[in-house]
């Protein structure tokens, strides 16, 4: 598996202030090769967008615990396309129910990683949604 | 709302930042074939891992916007060695200033660089030359004793030490402490920095500097206070000396010579992973024949 050369925006909109999840994927996406920023806690999605933006990463991936997925998903695609770079895709991770997780991909998410997935098959996943 | 971003083709130049940071050796030579822009200023911040480099650039950079337009900051952290990925930290240290509309902060991994700078290092600063930023700072990954690279990249070198690091200052004796234009003893709200400004100071201050000769600046520093103001005064006072004794043409020769020496130092790289798995059973003399007879050819 790698990622070899991916840079990763890991950001953490919304209040919630647990970022361990975060710092996870953060370590395993390291250790898979890729490129990895993290923005720290409590980011608005203008300002995740702008980040990914200027560091041109090839993925954001959104650590949400508060479960206002749909809402931070949208507002940072929507961002994400004011500044031209819809390419970008966003990723979720987090506290998903399973019955959001289409909804999620149907808004444009690049794929919803739960907390109850395995990280080797969060990777697996990403790298694929990434070739 | 934030007030839209100032510097209007943003994602163009992160764009291209990124194609200049993946560019083979070919393209690189093509693209410094076609591009001769007048380099920004350049600021270049080093020091070992941990001693407040990017805290301090956050602050630099929002006492320097107030007299600049358009600033950009280049922060290297390390790669690696093992899964060839990277945390690029330096980032979070600068949200203070990350959304100022004149700031333009790009992370970068170290990836084969080993002295405290990164692949396509100087591509990537052509870019930023290109884009017509008022200054530049650079900021190394954390360095031990001998990575003084940067000297050939900048306009004016700033080492960053912290009381902590007086071991390694007694190591850096004879490398990157001769090298500096501006020290600065950081975290001074700290225990032993009055030990290390001393010891530094000790060094720097008694060291024989020739009528017109840059003296650096031992100066202190901390979150806590407003010392970044002198940091900033030193650095204009070292670009006004520069302007009046600097040999240009020294410096351009040893940009230039730093330069072909990291594009040909990637070349060899390039090589090694091209070549056939064999090579490397072969006698030291025919690999380094085989090499040099590849490097011959024009790209
Ligand atoms: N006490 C104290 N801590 C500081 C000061 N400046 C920075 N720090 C802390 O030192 C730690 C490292 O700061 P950074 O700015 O990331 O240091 P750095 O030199 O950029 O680190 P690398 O890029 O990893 O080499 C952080 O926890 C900062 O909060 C200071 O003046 N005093
Ligand atoms: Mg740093």
């Amino acid at each position: 598996m790698s990622l070899k050369g991916k840079r990763i925006l890991i950001a953490k909109p919304g209040l919630d202030g647990h970022d361990v999840g975060a710092k996870i994927i953060t370590l395993a996406l390291r250790d898979a090769g890729a490129d990895v920023i993290y923005t720290g806690l409590r980011k608005s999605p203008d300002y995740i967008a702008r980040v990914a933006a200027d560091e041109d990463v090839d993925a954001v991936g959104l650590s949400i615990l508060s479960g206002s997925h749909h809402t931070l998903l949208a507002q940072t695609l929507d961002e994400l396309a004011k500044l031209g770079a819809a390419n970008i895709g966003v990723f979720i991770g987090g506290t998903i129910a399973p019955q959001d997780t289409q909804a999620l991909l149907e808004m444009g998410a690049l794929g919803v990683f739960t907390s109850e997935m395995s990280l080797n098959d969060t990777l697996s996943a990403l790298e694929a949604a990434l070739s | 709302m934030e007030s839209p971003p100032r510097l209007s083709n943003r994602r163009a130049l992160s764009r291209a930042l990124t194609r200049a940071s993946r560019a083979s050796v070919a393209d690189c030579l093509a693209a410094v074939a076609s591009s001769p822009h007048d380099p920004a200023t350049r600021i270049g911040i080093t020091g070992p891992p941990g001693a407040g480099k990017s805290t301090l650039i956050a602050r630099l950079a929002a006492t320097r916007l107030e007299a600049r337009a358009r600033m950009a900051v280049l922060a290297i952290d390390p790669t690696s060695p093992i899964s060839r990925g990277s945390i690029l930290g330096d980032r979070i240290r600068m949200d203070t200033v990350a959304e100022h509309p004149g700031l333009y902060i790009r992370s970068i991994p170290s990836r084969n660089a080993h002295d405290g700078l990164a692949d396509n290092i100087c591509e990537m600063l052509m870019v930023l030359d290109k884009h017509g930023f008022d200054e530049v700072i650079l900021e190394t990954v954390g360095v031990g004793q001998a990575d003084y690279e940067i000297r050939n990249l900048v306009d004016t070198v700033v080492l960053v030490l912290v009381p902590e690091s007086g071991d390694a200052v007694q190591a850096m004796k004879a490398g990157i402490l001769e090298t500096a234009d501006i020290y600065v003893v950081n975290k001074c709200d700290c225990a032993g920095a009055e030990q290390m400004l001393h010891d530094i100071r000790s060094v720097v201050d008694y060291r024989h500097v020739e009528p017109g000769e840059w003296r650096p600046p031992v100066l202190s520093a901390s979150i806590t206070d407003d010392s970044i103001a002198e940091l900033d005064e030193a650095i204009n006072a070292h670009s006004l000396w520069r302007d009046d004794h600097n040999d240009a043409d020294l410096h351009r020769r040893a940009r230039l010579r730093y330069h072909v020496e990291s594009l040909m130092s990637r070349r060899v790289a390039e090589l090694f992973d091209e070549a056939r798995s064999d090579l490397l059973q072969r006698p030291i003399r025919e690999v380094y024949a085989e090499l040099a007879r590849k490097l011959g050819e024009v790209l």
